[in-house]
């Protein structure tokens, strides 16, 4: 354990010396568990690290999981230097991958402030522009890594720009301890318990807007997020508020549940002739509900389209699943656009 | 009243012309209403004999048994209300705690509901055999085509006119629903997911109807010298009907709505069976009124 922690240590100051300007690496990894390691910890070593208890008990509790990253990080020391930089760069390519930099991108940077408004006591700079990146890119980052595109950009002319916004994240995560639901409903703020109704405490935070359901096995869920880092970021939040509270939380098996994206195409679709030619995959029943449920196979996504030319996509586990389903669809529903 | 809704119902949405008779909206009603209450009546009496005191889903199941198509419509239906049920509670993380907090397991409870009924009544295994049937619904495809036809003509504002039309259903006011079939007079009251389905049936009634007014009036205009007028299909005819009105109308709105005669003709018709197994092959009759929906 001690070891873990001195390891952690290590690391963690080795990426706060660093400024976030570096040069362009293939990734090595998925950016989403790495970012989120990097801005939790980040925080410790800006606030007393080494004095602080409650920060080494937060370590030791994430360390089950995010170890399994650390030998390959600390074997090559250079790895840790162009590791920002990577980590840019494939936000940077999975956002190119699904449409071009575009104006949202500057507006989505508004979202960048409400990670860094809990972290931002020291070194601004810094936190700054690595917590922006996990949100989207903003046009602080662009100009941080210059882009080599790793996968083709694909049929980007198709969609026409038109990228899903995610609505809704429903992760799940093991605290792997019991609690005494009694006692976090009573001591935490925002929790909500009622044993007759329903055998879990509901909390509630307020960044990022999320609740929660914690179970008395220690399995709890999240949801509301609106992006894959945003649940994690909330989840660890809950736990490190039940941690708070006395119990030697942990936090296992973390995993995105169910994603929910939505868009429009902006022209009416003509749903009587899509449900006739895909009939094995739609279902439109408007005096049930007035979209048309289609549950396309691959991937398995099911998605609700309405005569607005609003779509809803859900059913994904990951953005990628909803990004193509989108894309399968678009061409479909432009052939039924209603004049 | 429901002559409201029914004439949105009609109109449009299931066939009528954009601007239905007024007329025909009220004996619409009323036939629906009738039958409706018949049912009701029946479906307590299958309650009582199981010493229910209330009337479930499985009573009415019981009552449509012998009618596969229809009953395979609406255990279409209702899995697809559960369907819908489970998604929109995916989306809706409100939902999701209002699940959640009910306590009870509701996904798919429609299904299983029907499943476990159909499985204790089956002696031949022909009605669970009904639940891997993939069998295209003609009816409903047919109603399907003559949507899409419908919808294939019109701009873009006739359009957003239809599809408000369609929503409309006698499960949106349930209250105006149960005051309208007089569910407090009765001693047995049928529960929340037997509404759902009463509901259903009101629907399907009047789009029974329409169907068959609508073969009706085809019947009725037959041209001179052709020997197979009778076997155009109702929906060829009103799509070129439907087709000349749009060019010349507000004079001719009430052209091509369905009238009166049509939809008593159409009950005669219906009512009256022909051939040596009639008797079997529909539900409950009472009274001589065959039901429409089951």
């Amino acid at each position: 354990m001690e070891e873990e922690e001195t390891y952690l240590e290590l690391y963690l100051n080795q990426c706060a010396a660093q400024d976030g300007l570096a040069p362009p690496r293939s990734p090595l990894f998925s950016p989403v568990v790495p970012y989120d390691m990097y801005i939790l910890n980040a925080s410790n070593p800006e606030t007393a690290f080494n004095s602080n208890p409650e920060v080494k008990e937060t370590c030791g509790g994430f360390s089950s999981v995010d170890l399994s990253f650390l030998p390959d990080e600390l074997t090559q020391e250079d790895k840790n230097q162009p590791v920002i930089g990577s980590k840019h760069e494939t936000e940077e390519n999975s956002e190119s991958q699904s449409r071009l930099p575009s104006p949202s991108d500057i507006g989505l940077g508004s979202n960048s402030p409400s990670l860094s408004n809990p972290h931002s006591q020291q070194h601004p700079s810094d936190t700054d522009s690595v917590q922006a990146s996990p949100e989207k890119p903003d046009s602080n980052s662009l100009p941080l890594a210059s882009i080599t595109p790793m996968t083709p950009v694909t049929s980007v002319s198709e969609c026409c720009g038109i990228v899903p916004q995610l609505q809704n994240i429903v992760s799940t995560v093991n605290l792997a301890c019991k609690l005494d639901l009694k006692k976090i409903a009573l001591h935490a703020k925002n929790a909500e318990y009622n044993p007759k109704r329903f055998a879990a405490v509901i909390m509630r935070i307020r960044e990022p807007r999320t609740t929660a359901l914690i179970f008395s096995s220690g399995k709890m869920v999240c949801t509301g997020a609106r992006s894959e880092e945003q649940s994690r970021l909330a989840a660890r939040k809950y736990a490190r508020v039940v941690q708070k509270l006395g119990f030697p939380a942990r936090f296992l098996d973390f995993k995105i549940q169910n994603m929910v994206g939505s868009c429009d195409v902006k022209f009416p679709i003509r749903l009587e002739g899509l449900v006739l030619t895909h009939q094995q995959f739609s279902s439109y029943e408007p005096e049930l509900f007035p979209g048309l449920i289609y549950r396309m196979v691959k991937p398995r996504i099911v998605l609700l389209i309405f005569v607005s030319g609003k779509v809803v996509l859900t059913g994904a586990k990951e953005r990628s699943e909803i990004c193509e389903a989108f894309e399968n669809i678009y061409p479909i529903l432009k052939g039924f656009k209603k004049a | 009243m429901h002559t409201h809704c029914i004439y949105l119902l009609k109109r449009y949405s299931l066939g009528d012309a954009r601007r239905p008779l007024h007329e025909t909206a009220v004996l619409v009603e009323d036939v629906v209403h009738t039958q409706l209450i018949n049912l009701l009546q029946q479906a307590a009496e299958v309650s009582q004999l199981r010493g229910a005191r209330v009337i479930t889903p499985e009573d009415l199941l019981f009552l449509m048994r012998k009618d596969k198509k229809k009953l395979r419509r609406l255990l279409k239906y209702m899995f697809i209300r559960d369907y819908k049920s489970k998604i929109v509670k995916g989306i809706d993380e409100d939902d999701l705690l209002e699940d959640k907090l009910s306590g009870s397991n509701n996904a798919n409870k429609r299904q299983k509901i029907a499943q476990d009924f159909l499985n204790s009544i089956d002696q031949t295994g022909e009605l669970l055999a009904m639940f891997e049937d993939d069998e295209i619904d003609e009816v409903k495809q047919e109603r399907m085509e003559r949507a899409e036809r419908q919808t294939r003509i019109m701009d873009s504002a006739q359009y957003a006119e239809f599809c408000e039309s369609r929503q409309l259903s006698f499960s949106k006011k349930a209250s105006k629903f149960r005051d309208w079939l007089d569910c407090s007079s009765m001693e047995i009251k049928p529960n929340v997911v037997a509404m759902e389905i009463l509901a259903y049936l009101a629907y399907e009634t009047v789009a029974q109807l329409v169907d068959l007014a609508l073969l009706v009036r085809q019947d009725m205009v037959t041209k001179a010298g052709d020997p197979f007028s009778h076997a155009i299909s109702a929906t060829f005819i009103q799509y070129h009907n439907s087709a000349e009105s749009t060019a010349a109308c507000g004079v001719e709105a009430h052209g091509n709505a369905i009238q009166p005669c049509h939809i008593r003709e159409a009950i005669r018709r219906y009512s009256h069976k022909i051939g040596p197994l009639s008797p079997f092959t529909n539900a409950y009759r009472r009274n001589g009124t065959a039901f429409l929906a089951c």
